[in-house]
């Protein structure tokens, strides 16, 4: 891979896992809504949602790398009725913008929980038409067939579920962690918003277990899907004839088997585990290093795959 | 819209063009805005102990089309790509960001990205000397009169609408304004059986 394609396959890669992240934490809040109380849901989502706006902004800074002249960078946004690049950098701001708004909201507990939510599915839905917008991006260059596939929006897609599920369940049981650690220490844990008391541990506890069965079970369906719709992107490739071979070599060797090796290695482990944990006693430290395992390694494998991707760019003509 | 004529049928692939380009824009390494591209291929037969080779070649000179569907402007996210009324595509190096997504996009290759300015940069047919009424370089300097350029409909009806020649691409894409007259050996954007000679030289 050429050094200058580095932005870009941090920035997507990302971005979309701070859109995924965004939307799993509002499946845990709808469905832990239904038979928990939402301090409870709050005291479990809310870390996981603080470190969205970290990973988002390092994406976005990341994707500056690639302008030669930040100088002229405010121009980006001003071809948005025909570029699709300028609407990325107007979708990602407006997700970074929404997402950071509901954020402050939640943690100085703004408006009322109405409210919240409403700001929560507008934000879930910008970033849903972020990731879309990022793979037009590429799908739309009609002179590189190898991108001008269904495949293109599919990946982006799968990269959002799978990477935004791994870290919501990476970052939920480290913040328990963090918090057992703290209090064992005899220290205060930060934000007296998050003070637990043992009635609600036992119920955070129990939704801890439900969402990771649910991260589980997503990350091995988007991991499978991934399996099974790849071979079927490389099918076409092939079929392209001669502007196909580049693309090709790109998702050859040992690269290609590594990478789908972490998918399964990854959202296995945390499926095995879950299965077998998750409703057992009350120490989440075995959890916690298996759902981090498995996210890191997934998280491995999405880079690869992405670098697949830039490395699969072959454009016809000359 | 303007555009360009190529007559391959007198090239000889000599690049006086791409060097008169170069030197009239100063262009760093790197950078050609006008490139000659060998194309070639062939089989061979055996009959008895007699092998007949069968081989071609021929050159395409290509530079920007000034297409009637231009991509690069499209997709640039700074409209610094721009069009003028006469159809000429050129970049406003004061808005251009040098994301290069119209380098992507181009599948000739026109917009190219200078190190040195950080920019994008592209034929722009020569505004300076078409405004003093002289040819482009590219085409003033081609000994065997190959190049000829000027209002795209008096080309078509002078030398045809072929445009659809190995290597190029699809016309389809960008609809370029572009009229060549093809080679003896010209195979048709798709179907060739050849490959480009010189890739480290386009």
């Amino acid at each position: 891979m050429e050094l200058t394609q580095l932005p870009m396959v941090v920035f997507t890669v990302f971005a979309q896992m701070s859109v995924g992240a965004f939307l799993v934490l509002g499946v845990i809040q709808v469905f832990g809504s239904l038979r928990h109380s939402s301090a409870t849901v709050d005291r479990l989502a809310d870390p996981a949602l603080y470190a969205i706006g970290p990973t988002l902004i390092l994406g976005l800074m990341a994707s500056m790398l690639h302008m030669h002249d930040v100088t002229h960078v405010l121009n980006v946004i001003r071809h948005v009725g025909s570029s699709w690049l300028s609407r990325e950098i107007l979708a990602g701001t407006a997700f970074a913008g929404l997402g950071f708004l509901f954020a402050a909201a939640q943690w100085f507990k703004w408006g009322t929980p109405r409210f919240r939510q409403i700001l929560a599915a507008v934000t879930a839905l910008v970033g849903v038409g972020l990731v879309y917008v990022m793979s037009m991006i590429y799908y739309s260059l009609k002179a590189v067939p190898s991108w001008n596939t269904w495949f293109t929006p599919v990946q982006f897609a799968l990269t959002t579920i799978l990477l935004g599920s791994l870290a919501v369940g990476a970052a939920m049981l480290s913040a328990i962690m963090f918090r057992r650690h703290t209090l064992e220490r005899g220290g205060k844990i930060f934000g007296a918003r998050t003070d637990p008391d043992a009635s609600q541990g036992e119920e955070v506890t129990a939704l801890v277990s439900s969402s990771l069965k649910g991260i589980a079970l997503t990350a091995i369906i988007a991991g499978g899907l991934l399996l099974v719709l790849l071979p079927l992107h490389l099918a076409q490739l092939a079929g392209l004839g001669p502007a196909g071979v580049v693309p090709l070599q790109a998702y050859t060797g040992a690269k290609l088997v590594i990478r789908l090796g972490l998918v399964v290695v990854g959202t296995a482990l945390l499926g095995v585990f879950t299965y077998l944990l998750a409703d057992r006693g009350r120490n989440p430290r075995p959890l916690a290093v298996v759902a981090t395992m498995a996210f890191a390694l997934v998280l491995v494998a999405e880079f690869m795959g992405r670098t697949q991707f830039y490395e699969s760019m072959m454009r016809v003509g000359i | 819209m303007l555009g360009f004529h190529f007559d391959a049928t007198a090239c000889n692939g000599c690049k006086a063009c791409q060097i008169a380009c170069k030197d009239k824009h100063d262009s760093p390494i790197g950078v050609n805005w006008r490139r000659v591209v060998e194309y070639g291929g062939g089989t061979w037969a055996t009959s008895g102990n007699v092998t007949t080779p069968n081989v071609f070649s021929y050159y395409t000179s290509i530079a920007c089309n000034h297409c009637e569907n231009p991509v690069c402007v499209q997709v640039c996210p700074t409209t610094a790509m721009t069009q003028r009324e006469d159809g000429t595509v050129f970049v406003d190096q004061d808005k251009c960001v040098g994301c290069r997504y119209c380098e992507w996009a181009c599948p000739y290759s026109a917009p190219q990205f200078n190190v040195e300015t950080g920019h994008m940069s592209k034929c722009d047919l020569c505004k300076d000397y078409r405004d003093q009424d002289q040819d482009p370089a590219c085409v003033a300097a081609c000994p065997v009169r190959a190049l000829d350029w000027g209002p795209i409909e008096e080309l078509r009806e002078k030398y045809g609408d072929e445009n659809a020649i190995e290597p190029l691409p699809d016309p389809s894409i960008t609809r370029p304004n572009l009229v060549i007259t093809p080679h003896r050996h010209a195979q048709a954007s798709g179907f060739g059986t050849g490959a480009i000679m010189n890739p480290e030289e386009i």
